[in-house]
């Protein structure tokens, strides 16, 4: 029986071309119109050092990375070692490896281990053992089905500017590894339930989340952008490197972090729609300047792509423990929004509905993403990315005429004037000032301007986006979560469902200002509750409480560190044993 | 105020807001040239952005009809930066004191210059903090009594336009805010320049610095001779660190592409007269 989910890692180091090959895997399957889900992870190295690159290929959408690998390639064990706690074959797994690499383990249970010279192959056939991931990629294409011509035709692009030599070498160490591959799937019947069915759709593309938010700025109208280098958020960057010159817009790289936001904060006062984009350092840096962006009312959008923290922490891998300081970081009663995407598609909609926000109610928006999904590479359609833009409103000839830059209207709103406009002139300040902007230390006009820059917040009530809400009402048990955990908890209620267990999903993504009243609606119609987070010291589930109650006796959690990312059978497992009558779970009130 | 006449008097800049500066200040002789500039050069208020950091002399912002930005401490550069970069037509002036952009500004000068940002930069410079009442700043000279160093400064000043020079501003002049015919020549100037100006104003600080500093300053006061090349960084460099002499004048103007000017021609070569890409174009390139 073939196989309609696939997932296949490679695993070497730094110059085994592991991650190219991944790339041509998933390029060429992507316009297929095969669903792909790429990851990628490194060592510390800048240069060499172990890479792995794990490619999922589904003829359905894919909601997560799986929780196991269905096909591995080991170069090196030496570098799979480094890996091992992520990168976990499956209980049938078909392990392809360099049979020169010493200290290859056992297989286990049904696994199937495939010991092959893929050096001399590549040798063999192109003269160079560099060619042994072209080899690779033959050999999993015959074996498990893959776009073999879609392959060899991508293969041909990228190697076809380079010298005719090398792409005839390149060709003939795909044909080798085709050969061995055709050889090989008859060796076992294992094989060929891990052979991929499916047929030709239409192409889609391939965008990592970091990606899908740089084009959402530029569909925004952002045409200014400010930042800083910092994994894992740097692809926004080169990306509105690129493209802002085209639609006529700025890329200013800054000196650090205080510039950029600084920078951003100056060109949305002269009118521009301005972001910048960072991690969790670059945004401990920018808070004084938010605080400036919530005090003088000018919007900005910052998108903060988590890592693995305190500190430097682990720049290349994802961790949900930004979220404290995303809410609350900065001095004094900061209003800001905080808005978190839940898969890549959404790091395009977050950023968008992040600027509509941001110029609507004139204050700092945080898009809350991650390495997680910042950095994987997914397939949509092109469909996926309609989504209406607000423009700015300035101000119209009656409120210019008596014209006072925070005038305390009921919404807390007041009509933005910018550099150009006659008869808009006013002084901003980050000192508490009143409703024409002069400075002022008086209480009652701290407190009057305090409530109108909150009061703003209220316009978001009727944000319609403010939740996700998956699998049926009334459900035994509802998991509450943010973000990038998403996937793999809905994914996790497939599976629950499949063994009869009614399991649901609240997931916000709108975290601040919080849907509160959807949230308790939704824990009076679940019988336990499930928090999850990838935090150490449980950050959401302390701003839940802080939101609504809990209620004691039926609330579990579910939190760890990062430099792993959430999988499916983590939450099933928590659930079965929550709903199991000897419950050993971390049960919070209890 | 109306934007519909000429405006051309000093006084038509003034807003109704009244300085915090102490009687005596030297940031006042700053703000009456800064409006007989303003005046001379016709600007528009509506087309003129003020922008300043944090310290006694930011406060200047909120006494200029224009646009204003009183902001962060040390921070003026970075916004006035992304001011020009979003409207570059319009007139950009960034001001404040020696501590905010020098100590925790400093980084951020450094930058401004170097990428020749299109914009008049505005120091006054008292050799003190003034607003926190009285703490050394890195141009208090060294063995200085001050709150924070009450033995004496154990620390080297700098001369803020040595400092410009180095960073790679495009012109650099030293004007004293007690001669307000020529810090409004200079000032002017500085605004007029098509690149990062730097204007060092020393501005005395009465309250913390002594009564007598204006009188020690004015003995010191010297002009740029006559034949001054102020296209030489080694002639400019020659009054900068000066010991018994505080020279005024223009020490350094040179001509180099902004970076508008820089931005503005990349994006001209890589749009090579093709209209800007849409979404669903820009989406395309990731099939």
């Amino acid at each position: 029986m073939p196989t309609q989910d696939l997932t296949i890692a490679i695993v070497g180091s730094g110059g085994d071309g592991v991650i190219t090959a991944g790339e041509l895997v998933a390029q060429a399957a992507a316009r297929r119109g095969l669903h792909v889900m790429k990851t990628e992870a490194y060592g510390p190295q800048i240069r060499g050092g172990e890479s792995s690159c794990t490619v999922r290929l589904g003829v359905e959408p894919l909601l997560a990375p799986s929780d196991t690998v269905d096909v591995l390639v080991v170069f090196g064990w030496a570098d799979y070692q480094r890996f091992r706690s992520e990168i976990v074959p499956a209980r049938d797994a078909i392990v392809i490896y360099e049979s020169a690499s010493p200290a290859a383990p056992a297989a286990e249970a049904d696994q199937l281990f495939l010991p092959l010279p893929l050096e001399q192959l590549a040798r063999n056939a192109a003269g160079s053992t560099a060619s042994k991931n072209v080899v690779t990629l033959g050999i999993l294409c015959e074996m498990f089905g893959l776009p073999t011509e879609s392959i060899e035709a991508a293969l041909r692009h990228k190697f076809g500017r380079k010298k005719a030599a090398v792409l005839e070498n390149v060709v003939k160490a795909f044909e080798a590894g085709c050969r061995t591959g055709r050889e090989l799937m008859a060796t076992d019947e294992r094989i060929a339930a891990k052979r991929l069915a499916f047929s030709d759709a239409e192409p889609l593309l391939m965008m990592s989340g970091n990606e899908a938010a740089a084009v959402a700025a530029v569909h925004a109208g952002c045409r200014f952008f400010a930042g800083y280098p910092i994994t894992p958020s740097s692809e926004v960057l080169h990306f509105l490197g690129e493209w802002m010159p085209k639609v006529g817009g700025v890329v200013l790289q800054t000196e650090d972090e205080l510039a950029a936001i600084g920078a951003v904060v100056g060109a949305s006062f002269a009118g521009v729609k301005a972001l910048t984009s960072t991690s969790g350092p670059g945004l401990s840096l920018m808070s004084e300047m938010i605080t400036l962006s919530a005090m003088a009312e000018v919007p900005t959008v910052i998108i903060n792509v988590q890592r693995g923290g305190p500190s430097t922490g682990i720049p290349t891998k994802s961790e949900q423990s930004d979220l404290m300081h995303a809410l609350y970081g900065g001095h004094g009663d900061t209003p800001r929004v905080v808005i978190a995407p839940v898969d890549v598609a959404d790091c395009f909609h977050a950023t968008v509905d992040a600027f509509n926000i941001a110029e609507q109610l004139q204050m700092p928006v945080i898009v809350l993403s991650d390495q997680a999904i910042g950095q994987r590479k997914e397939t949509l359609p092109i469909g996926a990315f309609e989504h209406k833009v607000i423009d700015r409103r300035t101000p119209t000839a009656d409120e210019l005429a008596d014209y006072a830059r925070y005038r305390d209207t009921k919404s807390g709103i007041s009509p933005m004037a910018t550099p150009g406009i006659p008869g808009g002139t006013y002084q901003t300040n980050g000192l508490e000032h009143d409703e024409s902007g002069r400075p002022n230390s008086m209480h009652v006009v701290h407190e009057k301007m305090n409530a109108k820059r909150y009061r703003k917040l209220a316009e978001l009530d009727s944000f319609a986006d403010a939740v996700r809400r998956h699998g049926p009402k009334n459900a035994k048990i509802g998991i509450i979560c943010w973000g990038s955990s998403q996937g793999s908890v809905v994914d996790a209620l497939g599976r629950l469902a499949a063994k009869g267990i009614a399991a649901s999903a609240f997931v916000p993504r709108l975290l601040s200002p919080f849907p509160a009243a959807a949230a308790r609606e939704f824990i009076a119609s679940v019988e336990q509750i499930l928090v999850v987070e990838i935090s150490f010291s449980g950050q959401f589930h302390a701003y839940l409480r802080s939101c609504i109650d809990l209620p004691a006796g039926r609330t579990h959690l579910l939190s760890r560190s990062g430099a792993k990312n959430l999988t499916a059978i983590e939450v099933e497992q928590e659930v079965t044993r929550i709903l199991s009558p000897s419950r050993d779970s971390k049960e919070v009130y209890a | 105020m109306s934007d519909s006449a000429a405006v051309s008097k000093p006084n038509d800049y003034k807003t109704d807001l009244k300085p915090v500066w102490c009687p005596g200040c030297g940031d006042f002789g700053v703000l009456n040239s800064l409006y007989r500039a303003f005046a001379d050069l016709e600007l528009e208020p509506h087309n003129s952005v003020v922008v300043s950091g944090i310290g006694c002399s930011s406060r200047l912002p909120g006494y200029v009809e224009s646009y204003g930005f009183n902001s962060l401490h040390g921070r003026a550069l970075p916004i006035a930066t992304g001011v020009k970069l979003a409207a570059p037509d319009l007139t950009v002036v960034a001001v404040g004191g020696d501590g905010d952009g020098i100590a925790i500004g400093g980084n951020h000068f450094l930058h401004a210059a170097r990428r020749n940002v299109d914009l008049a930069y505005i120091m006054m410079d008292n050799e003190i903090y003034g607003l926190t009442k009285g703490q050394a700043a890195p141009t208090t000279p060294t063995g200085d009594k001050t709150k924070s160093t009450i033995y004496g400064n154990p620390e080297p000043a700098v001369d803020p336009c040595e400092l410009a020079i180095a960073f790679g501003a495009t012109w650099v002049g030293r004007a004293f805010s007690g001669d307000v015919k020529g810090t409004t020549e200079l000032m002017t100037a500085a605004i007029k320049h098509h690149g990062f100006a730097f204007l060092n104003i020393i501005s005395p600080c009465v309250t913390w610095r002594g009564d007598d500093q204006h009188k020690e300053i004015r003995a010191k006061l010297r002009a740029l001779p006559a034949d001054h090349d102020r296209s030489s960084r080694a002639a400019a460099l020659a009054y900068t660190r000066e010991a018994d002499a505080v020279t005024c004048g223009v020490l350094y103007s040179v001509e180099r592409p902004t970076l508008v000017d820089e931005i503005f021609d990349i994006r001209w070569k890589v749009q090579n007269g093709a209209p800007p890409p849409t979404t669903r174009e820009i989406l395309q390139s990731f099939l």
